[in-house]
């Protein structure tokens, strides 16, 4: 607000000087003051006026003193008197950009709302239409107002649906699409009359539910993804129990027995994602802090997937420091971000391809890299990967995991070190996964 | 009728014109939806929504007629009059062509599945596009932007060479596709009539508020020319003899 200050000093220096210099005749008076409104409203100009919404437009900040009219009705003046809120004189409402008492008002208020607003006056004419209706139908407030409401929304059904409110007095809601140039937009519509605004006024409350829907189809597509990851493994190992109910002979139930059990780590694997990642996501993940080196980690994790490594003659190698690398950090977690990058690396990269793991210092962070020769990420994808259930191609990634969770919870643990994790690539080449940790992490006594 | 009934006739009149816009706009993405994911249930709804466009038609066209028989419209209102009574026509014809896009929705659903050209999307979304400005172009009484939407037509036309070209490699190379590929060269034929159709609406719109009556750029795709060429579209696609 104190933009405000220099106009209004301004504006008093023009008066006190005014009166000094003519001091006979209220005509005088008038224009000192007058001059003064002028240089006050100059002043707030030049300054960018007060900051807040609507008040921003110099020319209806200039227009107050000029003109010295009261303050344009706003919504509520338009309500409360029926016969000022003529057919087309388009004044109330709707984006008031004047920097008068109004816009401070329930114009301003219906203007800074969060959904739509739209009000036909009489003759169904617009008389408000605010500016989250103006976003959502891509059209101008300005452009609007005093025009019928299908030569500005061309929809048929809420035009049908403002219809049926006015014959039948009653308020209505129902959800509706929008064609815009882009997408189409899901909308919630309330239509309710409103016989303030003159005769069938009509008041209308859009709100743009595209964005929820979105949300809706991603929880819908993963529900439906893991329900497929959980569906194929149980059915493999239900044909199987049934054909080792029905007896065979000692060498197809080793082979059974030992596909259950891998099927069956898998099914568990797949839920320990998802545990995993409800408990990071809900933020009650607990880490137990150590010393932990970092190359001892590396090391593990690469032997644990040294025979994966091999069966797709891919080269597992390890490049770690000499003098050995130590961070403060949960062990498990960690050894759990790097079986994450290895298992996405081995099963992006082709045989005869390379997997590195490199740790290193970097001043006080550690760093780990997951480097391969791989199929690499296309670059409008990789914005995107440490998404939760985000999979660059589905129909490839459907083989082992493809639930799209492993790098999401990498991240989540590496973040909840205070560290951060990247990724770099090239379609064709390869990619590369860094991450860094602080190497002596304070948490603090409450947690994280 | 006194002068302020003329007016208030004639306004609801231009607005029963932008309803009946929007009722065909949307019977057309329906109608390219329904094509692209097979859905056969919203392909009879368009063809049900098509008598509401049609009464609409109607009442405009009686309310036009009204107007001029009962009162001695002034220059500009006679103008926006016989524009309304042309504009109705090709948004009559338009409306029709959702109903055969639709038609030919329920006929492909028993044909084996084809992916249909990218570029048949592509130019659905031009043709709505240019329907869309032109009803906008009505609605505030724009000429500037009638005068731009047929610039557009000849994207139209190059995406409806592409798709043409591409249907009928396929139809030589799978005879089994013929069916479906051949409905698919129709429904871009219709895409392409409305865009035309949009073209003859904004003239009628630059008539309206300039008065002059204009016609602006458009080329049309003969069939013919394709048949001429069909040689040339088919040589790729046919191997050497080894
Ligand atoms: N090393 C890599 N090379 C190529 N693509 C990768 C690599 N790591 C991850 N991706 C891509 O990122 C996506 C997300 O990975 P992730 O979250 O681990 O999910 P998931 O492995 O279950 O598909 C994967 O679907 C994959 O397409
Ligand atoms: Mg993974």
């Amino acid at each position: 607000m104190n933009r405000v200050w220099p106009a209004v000093a301004a504006a008093a220096l023009v008066v006190v000087a005014g009166l000094a210099a003519s001091p006979r005749g209220a005509l005088h008076l008038g224009i000192v003051a007058a001059c003064a409104l002028a240089v006050a409203a100059l002043v707030w100009t030049v300054t960018g006026g007060v900051e807040r919404p609507g008040g921003r437009d110099p020319q209806a900040a200039a227009a107050v003193p000029r003109s010295g009219a009261p303050p344009a009705p706003d919504v509520l003046q338009t309500a409360v008197s029926p016969a000022a809120a003529d057919a087309g004189s388009g004044r109330a409402g709707g984006n008031t950009r004047g920097a008068n008492g109004a816009a401070l008002g329930l114009a301003g208020i219906v203007d800074a709302l969060p959904v739509g607003v739209i009000a036909l006056g009489a003759g169904g004419r617009i008389d408000v239409f605010n500016a989250a209706a103006g976003d959502i139908f891509g059209v101008s407030p300005e452009r609007a107002r005093g025009r019928a409401l299908i030569e500005i929304v061309r929809n048929s059904e809420l035009d049908r649906r403002v219809a049926a409110t006015i014959r039948e007095g009653a308020r209505d809601t129902a959800a509706i699409t929008h064609l815009t140039s882009g997408a189409e937009r899901h909308l919630v519509v309330t239509t309710l009359p409103h016989p303030a605004l003159g005769p069938g006024g009509v008041l209308i409350i859009v709100s743009d539910t595209t964005r929820v829907r979105e949300l809706e189809a991603v929880r819908r597509e993963f529900v439906s993804n893991v329900s497929h990851e959980l569906r194929t493994p149980l059915t493999a190992v239900k044909l199987m129990v049934e054909t080792l109910q029905s007896g065979v002979d000692k060498a197809a139930r080793e082979q059974f027995l030992s596909s259950i059990a891998q099927e069956t780590e898998r099914m568990i694997a797949l839920v320990e994602d998802l545990l995993d990642l409800a408990r990071l996501e809900s933020g009650k993940l607990e880490l137990r802090l150590g010393r932990v080196d970092v190359g001892e980690v590396c090391r593990q994790a690469v032997r644990a997937q040294e025979a994966r490594a091999q069966a797709g003659e891919v080269r597992l190698a390890c490049e770690l420091p000499a003098e050995g690398l130590e961070v403060t950090a949960d062990r498990d977690k960690l050894s759990q971000v790097l079986t994450n990058l290895l298992d996405n690396a081995l099963r992006h990269t082709p045989p005869g391809g390379n997997v590195t793991v490199r740790t290193y210092a970097d001043g006080d962070t550690a760093v780990i890299e997951v480097a391969d020769t791989g199929s690499g990420i296309p670059s409008t994808a990789l914005a995107h990967i440490f998404e939760r259930f985000y999979v660059v191609d589905p129909a490839r990634a459907r083989g082992r995991s493809g639930t799209g969770l492993g790098l999401a919870i990498v991240k989540h643990i590496v973040e909840a070190h205070r560290g951060s994790v990247s990724a770099e690539s090239e379609l064709g080449a390869g990619s590369r996964f860094i991450c860094r940790l602080p190497r002596d992490l304070q948490i603090p006594a409450h947690g994280l | 009728m006194g002068r302020e009934n003329f007016h208030r006739i004639l306004d609801e009149t231009q607005q029963n014109v932008l309803r009946m816009g929007s009722l065909v706009e949307e019977a057309i993405a329906k109608a390219v939806d329904a094509l692209t994911r097979s859905d056969v249930a919203l392909a009879e709804e368009i063809l049900k929504a098509d008598d509401y466009i049609d009464d609409l038609n109607v009442l405009i066209e009686t309310n036009c007629l009204n107007l001029l028989a009962l009162q001695q419209p002034m220059a500009s209102d006679l103008r926006t009059i016989a524009a309304m009574l042309d504009i109705i026509i090709d948004l009559e014809r338009i409306g029709d062509h959702a109903c055969d896009i639709a038609q030919i929705t329920k006929n492909l659903a028993n044909e084996p599945l084809l992916r249909p050209p990218v570029d048949l999307p592509l130019m659905a979304a031009k043709a709505r596009e240019m329907l869309r400005e032109a009803l906008d172009a009505f609605a505030h009484h724009d000429a500037e932007m009638a005068h731009k939407v047929p610039e557009k037509d000849d994207e139209v036309d190059r995406l409806y060479r592409r798709v043409f070209s591409e249907l009928i490699q396929f139809m030589a190379k799978d005879p089994k596709a013929i069916g479906r590929a051949s409905n698919l060269i129709l429904v871009a034929l219709y895409l392409e009539r409305i865009a035309d159709h949009s073209t003859n609406i904004c003239e009628r719109v630059v008539y309206m508020v300039e008065g002059v009556p204009k016609k602006l750029k458009r080329s049309v795709v003969e069939f013919n020319e394709f048949i001429a060429h069909s040689d040339e579209i088919l040589s790729p696609h046919t191997e050497p003899a080894t």
